[in-house]
């Protein structure tokens, strides 16, 4: 009897969770079904026309209706509370838009899972899609050419001439540096060459106690980061990384007027040799290197910006952490590369309230929330106000690198993986042993790029990339 | 006749049910078995003959990738570095060996001793790499203890960036990791063997040391031949200290943290797939030497070795040799 009554129990729980499972697939199904037959029939149209980003004017929408939730990465801004206080901003100017918010910890992996359920929300930060996919997933939020007057740093997810993310914020590379330091050193102007920035480090080891240069050899990553510079920053040419630099015979050897990959490289190979560098590289501390930089005990640190705000936080002292461009002057240029962080992107599927709603949401963070600003990160609005970081980035000339050209986008990572530089793509072994060889004297510079540039060759013949620079 | 048609008659009989219980109880370990060990070995074989990334088209391209292997520097000189770790090893197993025999009689705090030996081998290995990164650097623990002794810290190397012993160094911590599980294991083995068999040996004069060779290492050589042929294939294959504590940076890139380069960071997988193939034929044929290695050695294991007989009988004969001669002297 026990036995039957306990079967009969499991028989109807089975029962019911089936009918659940039924009941929110159908809901799905429907939902889904619905909305991309909205998609086919472009955007929504508004009281001012189609729906687009430029022709929003956001005064006009104050007593819009709709729910709306914001998928993020984020969790930091979701703890400490930013968050919530940009909403309840928000909310001052659109009351009748509720703005749910979520965190995701595992950010890059999880939301290309929930990207493919296709109800995960109205609002995402695109994740690594392909582009043919963009249109399948997000609302084109512009056109490029219309985007690109008003913001920076849109094209890196636009395709077919239609922009489908904004970045929250962007990120420049430069050299972080202890003003203290350079103040104790007699360094009154910043160095923009590599040979005065060898020179501005001599100065603080003879001066002060500070590590001129901290490499943080040990973490490997942060070695990499010296890729950064090998574009923009060291010959001033937006296309050169994307575009050129496959078809580029020697990109490692030396140009002769202080620029190119070779000059960027052989700064740390010189501090190096020099001795210009923490004692035992070997045992570097990223975790401990931050409060250092902060503190004094370390003079500059190649990293790029989003390390800055890292390096203020580290300790007593945040005025004393500088951010200035990368050492290398192209024609009397110094150039800085600059990129948008991850970019907001709108659901295809949503309904077409909730899409007007979600651009509502993100032009109004945009442009209205100075949440780009707070971060501490490089304006995404054109003429936007920057950060104090930027102040040494006046006169500099500020670019992105260029896209690949079609139909080539998968030549730079075939050519990082055959070559095995991976330039830009985790190759931090090769930057390592360039501290190992100037620090030991093991091998010369020169040979070190040599070998690369032959390493090059090889793969441009191995893959039949032809050789146009 | 009847047990021919009726399938569900047999099933019910011993027999039937017999086959039954052991299809049912193994089909789950091998198809897991199966799934998780040789499905992928076997796609990964396949692999090795393709020139692919994780993603993309692949192109068949034979043994090109084998070739590759034995062509590049950096593959096997990356196995030299494995005979550090052999080294390592065979002091590991010394020094366990050594630890166990004392442990396993009457020691003082002998539990505690065990169990702070084998307490490093519970500690995640990658935990471990954190703690010797900050033992080894400069002027931080180690340095500290051996200034405390007297060293001056000018004196002492720099332990992970000096290259001629930054592979030490590292040996050193999987020494001290992987010492007290070979421990327990041999102290395991000992604890096997009959006491009486001390007591007669003690009878007869055998002091601590003849106990050792002729009692404890017969009774446990399959222990020993074990443990040796794991430390050595696991010095072949080691991969936590270095890419752990110095990311294989340095000249401390085992073959290991070069294959997981090559794979994750080249995105070379059919390169990877051949190394990883051919360090399986490298350790299958280096447990195959052990193999024959040991038994040589322990040959004659349960009594002697036949030079200890041999000395034996020449001694025997020089024995009475004298003795013949000293009866002639006597008799003259």
């Amino acid at each position: 009897m026990k036995k039957k009554l306990l079967s009969y129990v499991l028989a109807s729980a089975m029962v019911l969770s089936l009918a659940g499972c039924g009941g929110s697939g159908s809901g799905t199904g429907t939902g889904s079904s619905g909305s991309s037959g909205s998609t086919v029939s472009t955007a929504p149209v508004t009281e001012s026309g189609t729906l687009s980003y430029t022709t929003l004017n956001l005064d006009e929408y104050s007593d819009f209706t709709a729910s709306i939730k914001f998928v993020h990465h984020k969790t930091d801004r979701e703890e400490d509370g930013t968050m919530a206080s940009m909403i309840a901003e928000f909310n001052k100017e659109f009351p009748n838009i509720t703005v749910t918010t979520e965190a995701v910890t595992d950010y890059a992996e999880d939301s290309l899972l929930r990207l493919n359920t296709g109800d995960w929300g109205d609002i995402m930060f695109i994740p690594a899609v392909d582009k043919s996919d963009l249109a399948t997933y997000f609302m084109p939020l512009d056109s490029l050419d219309n985007l690109s007057k008003e913001l920076n740093f849109v094209s890196s997810w636009s395709y077919d001439g239609q922009c489908y993310g904004i970045p929250y914020m962007a990120n420049a590379q430069g050299v972080l540096y202890n003003k203290k330091v350079f103040a104790d050193a007699g360094i009154t102007q910043l160095p923009r060459t590599a040979s005065e920035f060898i020179a501005a480090l001599k100065l603080i080891s003879e001066k002060t106690d500070a590590i001129p240069l901290y490499t943080n050899y040990a973490a490997g990553w942060t070695m990499g980061a010296w890729d950064a510079y090998v574009g923009v920053v060291s010959n001033g040419d937006d296309a050169y990384m994307n575009q050129k630099l496959v078809h580029t015979a020697e990109p490692f050897s030396d140009p002769g007027d202080g620029s190119g990959a070779y000059n960027v490289y052989k700064i740390l190979y010189d501090a190096c040799a020099q001795g210009l560098i923490e004692d035992d590289y070997t045992t570097t501390d990223w975790e401990g290197c931050k409060g250092m930089l902060n503190r004094g005990e370390i003079g500059t640190m190649v990293l790029g910006s989003w390390a800055y705000a890292q390096m203020q936080e580290a300790g007593d002292t945040p005025e004393n952490v500088g951010y200035m461009p990368f050492p290398i002057t192209v024609n009397g240029t110094q150039y800085v590369a600059a990129g948008g962080d991850y970019n907001y992107c709108i659901n295809a599927k949503a309904s077409d309230d909730n899409k007007i709603a979600a651009l509502i949401f993100v032009k109004w963070m945009v442009e209205r929330s100075n949440w780009c600003y707070n971060e501490g990160g490089y304006t995404v609005v054109k003429g936007g106000a920057n950060p104090d970081m930027y102040a040494a980035f006046n006169g500099c000339e500020v670019m992105s690198d260029l896209d690949a050209l079609a139909g080539e986008e998968d030549y730079l990572n075939q050519m990082n993986a055959e070559s095995e530089l991976s330039i830009n793509a985790g190759g931090n072994a090769k930057v390592q042993e360039i501290v190992e060889a100037g620090a030991t004297g093991s091998k010369s510079f020169d040979d070190i790029m040599a070998d690369w540039n032959s390493r090059w060759q090889n793969a441009q013949s191995e893959l039949g990339i032809n050789v146009l620079y | 006749m009847k047990k021919k048609t009726n399938i569900r008659e047999w099933l019910r009989s011993r027999d039937g049910q017999r086959v039954l219980v052991i299809i049912t109880f193994m089909t789950i370990p091998l198809v897991l078995l199966f799934v998780f060990t040789y499905l992928p070995f076997g796609k990964m074989f396949g692999y090795s003959f393709y020139e692919m990334k994780y993603t993309g088209a692949r192109k068949f391209v034979g043994l090109k990738n084998y070739l590759k292997v034995f062509q590049r520097d950096d593959c096997f000189k990356a196995l030299k570095l494995s005979l550090y770790y052999m080294v390592g090893s065979l002091v590991q197993l010394a020094l366990a060996l050594y630890l166990a025999t004392v442990l396993s009689f009457k020691v003082k705090c002998g539990a505690f001793f065990k169990g702070v030996m084998f307490f490093p081998y519970l500690i995640n290995g990658i935990a471990v790499g954190f703690i010797f990164k900050f033992f080894y650097t400069r002027g931080f623990v180690f340095d500290t203890v051996l200034q405390s002794l007297g060293f001056e810290l000018e004196n002492l190397p720099y332990w992970l960036k000096d290259q001629s012993i930054n592979n030490w160094s590292l040996v050193g911590t999987s020494v001290w990791r992987y010492f007290g599980q070979n421990m327990i294991l041999f102290i395991g083995a000992i604890m096997s063997v009959d006491s009486d068999l001390y007591e007669a040996a003690m009878l007869d004069g055998a002091n601590r040391f003849q106990q050792f060779r002729y009692i404890i290492v017969p009774s446990i050589k399959t222990i020993i031949t074990l443990n040796v042929i794991l430390s050595i294939t696991g010095s072949l294959s080691a991969f936590e200290p270095p890419y752990v504590i110095t990311s294989g940076a340095n000249g401390t890139g085992t073959y290991f943290v070069i294959m997981h380069e090559i794979a994750h960071t080249q995105q070379k997988v059919g390169l990877a797939s051949a190394m990883a193939i051919v360090l399986l034929a490298i350790i299958l044929i280096a447990t195959g030497l052990q193999k024959i290695f040991f038994k040589y050695v322990f040959r004659s294991g349960e009594d002697e070795d036949i030079n200890a007989a041999k000395k034996r009988e020449k001694k025997l004969a020089r024995y009475i040799q004298h003795q013949r001669k000293k009866q002639e002297a006597s008799g003259q």
